[in-house]
């Protein structure tokens, strides 16, 4: 017999196991969604606003393979072509958000230098931020770590689908989290004094590298040292190979080396001189973007200098009030940047705001605050795209690119536009439709539980919504959302 | 006998003519006439669609105000010569909007420094604090009441953090409630009496395009303060539109969660050792026995008990009783909101239902009240203020919608809210969410008006009214437009036309 506490623990064993099994399922489900799109689709009749290159007021994006083929007002559909008809729609590729932790179980760790660190091991493929993420239209998240370091991990960045933080990756080591500004554990002398303290380290470190590796090379050959160490040093300096480095240089090695991106954050118009020394001292300055805090906007003349992309944070406006007279000056802090003509990335904010989540309705506040359309537009898109360093595959709608699009209900500045539909590599990622969690918060879900379960006997094996893929109208696809089949797996279970 | 031993003679003698006093000074205050100006130039709103605020829409209409009054609107007016022209193309006229339950910065708490009567009224709405997921840089560190966690780098909702110092937020906190603690039953205090008319707080409701408020009452008290209805900007001597409007009672957790013991001088916060209603129970009960015993008082009979309401309190609660002070009550819970519909049928009491963030799941029940609503703010996820309660967990988007539906007078409120996220804001969620904009239009202007019974005054684009209006630079209420120009009594107060 077994002990009630034993007894305890294998209830809550199966419990967890039970859940876990109907996590595994839903992600199973999902994967299965995703496994085999079609070849081709034509998005055909919507409004695209390809952000790079002129709005094309009705058109066709013919995705193929999962990269775009064509755009344009006249395009040919293939005959094999999956036609979805988004007549009335907007087009556009999907956002992208350029400095994200909220997919890591946590932000930082509590060690300051931990360039070691690769967000490939935080990242939780079954938050529900991922999910939110889709729902609000984005289809590329920078993971990386929060601000709260000196030197943080690596960076990747990933789409929202897939279970595994491999399926999810776009691209590995995007680059590495420096933080100039000093969070809630020392000052400011004390942070910049651990960089210096870190890459002294580092050419220490590099210096006794070489001189091992020159040793070993006169060993081979049974030779004695004949030089003295700053000699060997140099010696030995060709004969690293990358694969010598031990973990905890490897990283910042590339970064001085330029193989590697830098996301440095700066709180205040303090920081921006540090950042930019710092950069152009250890090589990194040309791979640099600036991750800059509200109060940075003070100091536009270093940043516009610098030339380095920027990426602002998700608090655009900046209030200020005089101590002597109480009067609030308001400064709202993306147009500082446009109108110094420097490129900017706008974040989401990652509270629990119903307006500023979405990164379009940032786009719109900067239209309404006096930002060209075009701008607030490259804000959330291509920009973002380029300070990470995708540009070239991710950020706009243009041949050759990644099938990354969303398909909204109306204009995208437009607060009551819905996102309708997600392609991510031209797999549909996401139709608000089939969003029951969406449905249930605005009272549309259904009462009793519909079709699916009905339908359940037919197929056995959940649906596959794209098996159905055949020339149809898209709309009339019956595609259930991971969550309906969350529930029907529980009540199998049951 | 203990009613007189408790209460003392002038009060007893006074209290009644004070309130006739009050009231024929508020009729007084409203006849005064203002000090004659010289005769002002028109000014001319032109090129603009004007939404009247009762659902209609005029394209390309024109607003003339002379004198701080609307004097015409229409599409085709000929432009008196004298006027100033603000040619607004693209644009849109509102009436200005209505918050018919704004809680005010408090102004008149101990120990307060001005700079943060922001976090006072942050602070006043908390309950249990829990964090952000995920968001693990704690903003106040140890010093911290609440172990505040946000997002790095982004300023603390609650407490202001970095932007403030947190040991002021902390400081803050041990006196940071603006309800009065001699009881639980107080209607014969007045909001009006803690309003500084300075305060920052209505700059920033003007600039969000709030002109007029009803200043609302703490909720942590059961049967709390009269609201006063107020204008947000303006010269002070007309600011004050009527100095104490409706009692405010509070159902649910409020009362029994949130504010101080009344154990002078020991003041902790609300236990089980003190005479605050620790359950819901208790706070029905608390109300019911001072309508109880409001009615044995007018009776001339005694009143029992150490928990019995004030002399003046009752005095007060006589014209709830009778319907001449209006009641409100604020429910957030479908059981609440059902319990305050209990308790007004057995006392025949009528009341406006206040935030009401689970109406949607007593729709029936709330038409067949015939009670009007001041439902807001909107949200999932509560937002910084009342937040952490385990009352807002069943928020859902599309209740104003279905109270609008249901044919309930709804007004909407931003409650606490301000700058981006007020009143404006929740208009355009309610949008999203799948209400017209004339509709919402109506939720913020026409409908308060004629709830806080100022739609004679306020509340429309109407020739004769009052020339409160705001000059949007697109659609209202939308993600790519705000209020560029606010004119409250023919003046602007707010003007964002350069940049």
């Amino acid at each position: 017999m077994k002990s009630n506490r034993d007894r305890t623990e294998i209830v809550v064993n199966r419990r967890f196991s039970i859940q876990f099994m109907t996590a595994l399922a839903a992600l199973l489900i999902a994967t299965a969604t995703f496994a085999s799109p079609p070849a081709k689709i034509a998005l055909k009749g919507g409004r695209i606003i390809p952000i790079v290159g002129e709005d094309i007021p009705v058109g066709t994006i013919l995705i193929e393979h999962g990269k775009i083929k064509a755009v344009g007002k006249d395009v040919e559909i293939p005959y094999d072509a999956m036609v979805v008809d988004v007549t009335g729609k907007v087009v556009m590729p999907g956002m992208i958000d350029a400095h994200s932790a909220r997919g890591l179980d946590i932000r930082n760790e509590n060690l300051d230098v931990t360039p070691f660190l690769d967000v490939y091991d935080a990242i939780d493929p079954s938050k529900l931020y991922f999910e939110d993420a889709l729902r609000d239209g984005i289809t590329t998240i920078h993971a990386i770590v929060g601000h709260n370091c000196v030197i943080g991990g690596l960076s990747r960045a990933i789409h929202p689908i897939g279970i595994t933080p491999d399926e999810m990756t776009q691209q590995p080591s995007v680059s590495l989290k420096l933080s100039v500004a000093p969070q809630n554990r020392s000052d400011r002398m004390a942070q910049l004094a651990t960089f210096r303290e870190t890459f002294r380290e580092l050419a220490e470190y590099l210096d006794d590298l070489a001189e091992t590796k020159y040793e070993e090379s006169l060993e081979k050959k049974d030779e004695k040292i004949k030089v003295g160490p700053d000699e060997a040093k140099k010696l030995g300096k060709d004969l690293i190979k990358p694969e010598d480095y031990d973990d905890k240089h490897r990283n910042l090695v590339k970064l001085t080396g330029g193989q590697l991106g830098a996301f440095v954050y700066a709180g205040r118009a303090a920081d921006i001189a540090a950042a930019e020394s710092l950069a152009k001292q250890h090589g990194f300055f040309d791979q640099t973007t600036l991750v800059l805090g509200p109060r940075c906007y003070k100091a536009i003349e270093e940043i516009k200098a610098t030339g380095r992309p920027v990426v602002l944070d998700s608090q655009l406006l900046y209030r200020e009030e005089n101590p002597i007279t109480g009067k609030i000056t308001e400064t709202f802090i993306p147009k500082v940047y446009a109108d110094a003509g420097v490129a900017f990335s706008l974040l989401p904010s990652g509270d629990t705001s119903l307006a500023e989540r979405y990164l379009n309705y940032q786009a719109a506040r900067c239209v309404r605050n006096g930002i060209a359309r075009k701008t607030a537009l490259e804000a959330i898109t291509i920009n973002p795209a380029r300070a990470i360093g995708i540009g070239d595959r991710f950020g706009s709608i243009e041949v050759g690119k990644t099938a990354n699009v969303v398909v909204m209900s109306g204009d995208p500045l437009d607060f009551s536009s819905w996102v309708d539909l997600v392609y991510i590599n031209g797999i549909r990622a996401y139709e608000r439709e089939s969003d029951v969690r969406l449905k249930q918060l605005l009272g549309e879900e259904k009462p009793e539980i519909p079709e699916q379960v009905k339908g359940e006997k037919n197929e056995g094996a959940p649906v596959d919504p794209k098996a159905g893929h055949s020339k149809g109208d898209a709309d009339k696809l019956e595609a259930p959302a991971p969550n309906e089949m969350t529930k029907d797996a529980e009540k199998k279970k049951e | 006998m203990k009613i007189s031993a408790n209460h003392q003679k002038p009060l007893c003698l006074k209290g009644l003519h004070i309130v006739q006093l009050g009231i024929a000074a508020v009729i007084a205050g409203m006849l005064t006439i203002p000090p004659v100006r010289a005769a002002d130039n028109a000014i001319v709103l032109k090129g603009a669609t004007v939404h009247i605020g009762n659902g209609e829409i005029i394209d390309h209409g024109v607003v003339v105000i002379r004198n701080g009054r609307i004097t015409q609107v229409g599409a085709n007016l000929t432009i008196p010569a004298d006027a100033k022209v603000i040619e607004l193309a693209g644009g849109s006229i509102t009436p200005g909007l209505i918050d018919a339950n704004a809680a005010l910065e408090p102004t008149d708490v101990m120990m307060v420094d001005r700079r943060n009567a922001r976090q006072v009224a942050a602070d006043l709405f908390h309950g249990d604090h829990k964090g952000h997921e995920n968001e693990s840089v704690g903003c106040c560190g140890s010093s911290c009441p609440r172990q505040l966690q946000h997002a790095s780098g982004a300023k603390c909702k609650q407490c202001g953090f970095p932007d403030t110092s947190p040991a002021m937020a902390v400081g803050v906190r041990r006196s940071a409630m603006s309800v009065e603690h001699s009881s639980e039953v107080i209607p014969h205090t007045r909001v009006i009496d803690s309003v500084n008319l300075r305060s920052p707080d209505f700059d920033r409701l003007a600039g969000g395009g709030v002109t007029t408020v009803f200043a609302a009452p703490d909720s942590a008290a059961v049967i709390s303060s009269q609201g006063a209805i107020l204008r947000t900007a303006g010269s002070l001597h007309d600011r004050v539109v009527r100095e104490s409007g409706a009692v405010m009672a509070s159902m649910g957790s409020d009362p029994a969660r949130r504010g101080f013991s009344n154990n002078l001088p020991f003041r902790e916060f609300v236990n089980f050792y003190n005479r605050r209603p620790t359950t819901r129970m208790g706070v029905a009960w608390v109300f019911r026995k001072a309508m109880y015993d409001t009615d044995r008082f007018d009776k001339g009979e005694i009143v029992y008990g150490a928990d019995a309401p004030t002399e003046p309190a009752m005095k007060e609660l006589r014209h709830v009783l009778a319907g001449k002070i209006p009641l409100r009550i604020q429910a957030r819970m479908q059981h609440d909101i059902l319990a305050a519909l209990r308790l007004a049928d057995e006392f025949g009491l009528e009341f406006t239902l206040i935030e009401a963030t689970e109406a949607h799941r007593c729709l029936d029940e709330l038409r067949d009240s015939k009670s009007p609503v001041v439902y807001g703010p909107v949200y999932v996820d509560a937002p910084g203020a009342r937040a952490f309660s385990s009352e807002v967990d069943n928020a859902r988007l599309h209740t104003l919608k279905e109270l609008l539906r249901a044919g309930i007078p709804t007004a909407l409120t931003a409650h606490e809210l301000r700058d981006e996220d007020g009143l404006a804001r929740q208009a355009m969620y309610a949008r999203r969410f799948g209400v017209s904009l004339e509709d919402v239009t109506r939720c913020v202007t026409e409908t308060p008006a004629k709830l806080l019974g100022i739609d004679d005054e306020v509340g429309t684009v109407a020739s004769g009214k009052r020339a409160d209006l705001i000059l949007w630079n697109g659609e209202p209420f939308d993600g790519a437009s705000k209020p560029v120009v606010v004119i409250s009594g023919g003046k602007i107060v707010v003007d964002r036309r350069k940049g």
